[in-house]
């Protein structure tokens, strides 16, 4: 089964807070990658987020779970800043998981 | 001490201003500050002040404001909330009108972040929460520059921060200001034990800061590249940064090269002030000024990984 999960029914239109993410993450799911066949990540309605969330977010899943992760995450409903932003954060996980990042 | 503050406490004044401020006082020292030749103070000099008087409120130092009378700017304090800030109650003898569009009053930075952004972001460019509006960009490019620099205070700073903003219609500029009243950016690295820190400046320390991947915090919820960005978008807007923090001075602006300085007088701004500076018909396109200050930044892939979009 498919999980789907609704970033802005969650954490509404605009999303700041890095700390929420990665217990986000942590809580709502990691536990569900190795079960889940797809992991949509639904962005529709989010306005606007900046780096330290959608970092803690993203880039902490390919940190946990390696780049392979990726064939199972979906970003739905993503604007043009959101798609940056996330483009951002997988670059960021690749390079972490490569060791080539040591924030 | 007795600090009588300048008549110009403007792009120019400002560092002496700082100067002042961080002059060391003996234990239990009362400070007052004379108003009466103040005649202009841009957010920065307003989130400062704030910042400080704070502090000194903290280490037991008693402030009282003296010169009220004579301020001929006093009205323009009150509306950016300078005394109410500092806990001082004054009688307002005028109407508030709306500030939207035109300045952000002195405000704390609490927890709330997000919500913060929006309305500071709604004041600086009204209309602009709507998708699709003219003002959208700014709006979104104020709100990415201020969630981001407020999470630093939150995160690093271990003090109170501070925040004010103005938009100069006329000229079309928008000036964001910061300032907290903590440890400072050199402390913070070297309180996390970066063996790099311990023989850096405060100016050396800064310009660490803008490296990204640079934190003294770290996974999972920082990864250093906030205030990387915040100076990514500067640039490209065309803008101008300063941060002050301790002895030194970062300035961003059309230069190539970023600038960096020591505050005159040996003096010391004790915790960190971020200014930044926005011409709005530069902001144009907000997606595309990220994209590329993540590329400047290097934080982008040349041959992306495969990521699966929906629309």
């Amino acid at each position: 089964m498919n999980l789907e999960l609704s970033i802005r029914e969650l954490f509404g239109s605009h999303l700041a807070d890095g700390a929420k993410a990665a217990e986000f993450r942590m809580g709502r799911i990691e536990p569900y990658v190795e079960i889940c066949p797809q992991i949509i990540l639904d962005f529709t309605g989010v306005r606007n987020a900046n780096s330290s969330f959608i970092n803690a977010m993203v880039a902490g899943l390919i940190e946990q779970h390696s780049v392979k992760v990726l064939k199972k995450l979906v970003f739905k409903g993503c604007n043009p800043s959101i798609q940056v932003l996330i483009h951002a954060a997988v670059e960021l996980g690749v390079r972490k998981t490569a060791g080539r990042v040591n924030a | 001490m007795n600090i009588l503050l300048p008549a110009q406490i403007n792009a120019s004044g400002l560092l002496p201003f700082l100067a002042l401020l961080g002059k060391p006082l003996a234990a239990d020292e009362e400070v007052v500050l004379d108003f009466s030749e103040l005649r202009r103070v841009t957010p920065a000099g307003l989130a400062a002040l704030v910042a400080t008087v704070v502090r000194w409120r903290r280490e037991h130092h008693s402030v009282t404001f003296e010169g009220l009378k004579a301020c001929s700017i006093l009205g323009y304090l009150q509306r950016m909330d300078l005394f109410k800030t500092c806990g001082v109650e004054l009688r307002e003898p005028f109407q508030r009108h709306e500030a939207k569009g035109r300045f952000v009053p002195v405000r704390f930075i609490d927890h709330q972040v997000d919500t913060m952004g929006n309305d500071l972001a709604g004041c600086l460019a009204p209309g602009g929460e709507d998708y699709g509006h003219p003002m959208s960009h700014l709006y979104d490019l104020s709100w990415y520059v201020l969630t981001e620099t407020a999470n630093n205070v939150r995160q690093h700073s271990r003090g109170l921060g501070y925040v004010s903003a103005q938009v100069n219609r006329t000229e079309g500029f928008v000036r964001l200001a910061m300032a907290d009243n903590g440890c400072g950016i050199l402390k913070s690295f070297q309180d996390v034990g970066f063996k790099w820190s311990k023989r850096m400046t405060d100016a050396e320390a800064i310009r660490k800061a803008l490296e990204p991947t640079v934190s003294s915090k770290g996974s999972p919820t920082n990864e250093g590249v906030g205030l990387t960005l915040v100076a990514g978008l500067v640039r490209q807007t065309k803008g101008w940064l300063m941060i002050v923090s301790g002895q030194g001075i970062l300035q961003i602006s059309d230069e190539p090269r970023l600038k960096t300085m020591n505050l005159p007088e040996n003096a010391r701004y004790q915790g960190t002030l971020v200014v930044m500076t926005f011409r709005q018909q530069n902001v144009l396109d907000y997606a595309a000024l990220l994209h590329a200050a993540k590329i400047d930044a290097g934080l982008l892939p040349r041959a992306g990984e495969d990521i699966r979009f929906l629309p």
